[in-house]
């Protein structure tokens, strides 16, 4: 029974020098997803020109280099590639501390549209655009996790495989 | 344990094109099977229908004793090489190997089992990652074959696989064939249309025309012992010479030459006394002697060999053009004359082009 298991250990990472390292990509992937429904409803909100500021223009900017860096991470953490994992890493952290810019002042700010004051962000949404930020931080930290975790354990296999061919 | 069983096949299209003519085989387990053929001589089409991917319009197909006749390709337990190779161009080697099993959902540690022992057979170990467009076409080809060995099927069917590539990498995939063969013991059916390939790999060749099987025997009874005109034209390279001569007595008489019989020969011939026959000669069944000259029109050096192309006696028709295989490196001119002899024979009935045989 014990030789059966470990048969299929090696068998498992083995398979890793084949197979692509798809459950971080696929984790770097939906960190994108979420993040796009992050700001879907960040660009959807237009009350009372509140939006139409320079931090709405840097956050653009941010949004594409994220799709840019996020595409570029998923594709170097299929590939087993370890340098990515400080990259998604960092941009995890940046998608937590974005809760505190945009959707946290937009919560807080009234805006006086016709003589009445409106919240610039309402509760509902406000809470959406925070859940996406967070599942979009987690997606990628968890593919960072992951993905150090196999780069590991595949560069220690090859070592192994180096010394028994030596 | 694979036997095929082909009975009676015929293949009629929807325009009444009738394709394939009452094809009978029986491939016994690991038998290697090359149908041989002209394009449009209906192989490819005979293959195809026991893949499953042609229907049969008549006739029976047994796998096994199984009647398999209708059933989807699917559910044949056959494999295909193509001669296009249809690999999936993103996907890399390792993964091209292992699709059709990722398919069927089998455990990812049988398939890594089966995909890794697949490319050590077929040398493919350290090609595992890279993509198709990164190989040459004969390890393109080898990732074709590993895709079906991956499979396990009761049935290797290879359609012209070795057709897309150059000469030199057809003659070491031909091998790798050879070996693949003796390794699996598995049974194949192997289409071509290069009788090369046909004379080296085949346990037995079914030679076709216009859809209707002309023989069948091992590379050997083929070469040696063609059942007509179309299977001794057909198989050996150069091609055999043909000429219509009269049997006269101890010798067969042609337009401007004569060739003198055998006792051997004279009995096989006793039926055909004064009458005219279809004779066969292979280029390497002429040898220099004293039988009849021929004028030479052209010269090929092969190093050990020499084709001598020319005509027999001062004739141009194209019925007494001549090809010798004669031994050595010989340097003859055009219009050089040479005395040449032959050494075998083979005949044929001229009206029906069937070989004439003893008690036939």
């Amino acid at each position: 029974m014990t030789t059966t298991t470990n048969d299929d250990q090696q068998t498992k990472l083995d398979r890793m020098r084949y197979i692509k390292n798809r459950s971080a990509a696929n984790l770097a992937l939906l960190a994108i997803v979420f993040d796009v429904l992050y700001f879907v409803l960040l660009y959807q909100s237009d009350v009372g020109n509140y939006y139409y500021t320079i931090i709405t223009g840097a956050s653009v900017v941010y949004n594409l280099l994220f799709l840019l860096f996020a595409f570029l991470a998923e594709e170097g953490v299929k590939n087993y590639i370890k340098g990515y994992t400080y990259l998604l890493l960092a941009m995890g952290v940046v998608q937590i501390v974005r809760i505190f810019i945009v959707p946290m002042q937009a919560h807080s700010a009234v805006v006086t549209v016709s003589s009445v004051d409106t919240p610039a962000l309402g509760d509902g949404k406000f809470t959406w655009m925070v859940v996406f930020l967070i599942l979009s931080a987690v997606c990628l930290m968890a593919s960072a996790v992951i993905n150090y975790s196999k780069c590991r354990t595949l560069e220690n296999y090859l070592k192994t495989l180096e010394n028994t061919a030596a | 344990m694979a036997q095929l069983n082909l009975q009676h096949i015929d293949k009629i299209y929807d325009n009444n094109v009738q394709a394939v003519f009452d094809f009978n085989l029986d491939v016994k387990d690991g038998e290697l099977i090359v149908l041989v053929g002209p394009s449009g001589c209906g192989k490819s089409t005979t293959l195809r229908m026991v893949a499953g991917l042609e229907d049969i319009s008549a006739g029976k197909l047994l796998l096994d004793g199984e009647d398999i006749t209708a059933k989807p390709a699917k559910d044949r337990d056959m494999a295909m090489v193509f001669q296009s190779y249809a690999l999936y161009g993103h996907m890399t080697v390792y993964e091209n190997m292992a699709f059709s099993l990722t398919l069927r959902k089998e455990n990812p540690n049988v398939i890594h089992k089966k995909v890794m022992a697949a490319a050590e057979i077929l040398g493919l170990t350290s090609q595992l990652n890279k993509k198709p467009a990164q190989l040459s076409g004969g390890q393109r080809q080898r990732v074709a074959m590993g895709r079906s060995i991956v499979r396990n099927p009761k049935v290797f069917l290879f359609d012209e696989p070795l057709s897309n590539l150059d000469a030199k990498l057809r003659g070491a995939t031909r091998r790798e064939i050879l070996l693949l063969h003796k390794r699996l013991q598995a049974t194949m059916l192997y289409v071509t249309h290069d009788q090369t390939e046909a004379l080296t790999l085949a346990d037995r060749i079914v030679c076709m025309s216009m859809g209707h099987v002309q023989q069948i025997g091992t590379p050997i009874e083929l070469y040696d012992q063609p059942a007509n005109t179309f299977v001794a034209g057909f198989i050996g390279s150069p091609p055999m010479n043909f000429y219509d001569m009269k049997v006269s007595g101890d010798e067969l008489v042609g337009k401007n030459f004569k060739s003198s019989l055998t006792p051997e020969e004279k009995s096989l011939l006793a039926a055909y006394q004064g009458k005219e026959i279809t004779v066969g000669v292979r280029p390497e069944d002429i040898a220099e002697g004293n039988e009849f000259k021929v004028k030479a029109t052209n010269n090929e050096n092969l190093g050990m060999t020499t084709l001598l192309h020319g005509h027999i006696g001062d004739a141009t028709s194209a019925d007494l053009k001549i090809t010798a295989k004669l031994k050595g490196w010989k340097n003859y001119r055009r219009n050089d004359i040479v005395s040449l002899a032959f050494s075998r024979k083979h005949f044929f009935d001229k009206e029906t082009t069937n070989a004439i045989r003893k008690g036939e």
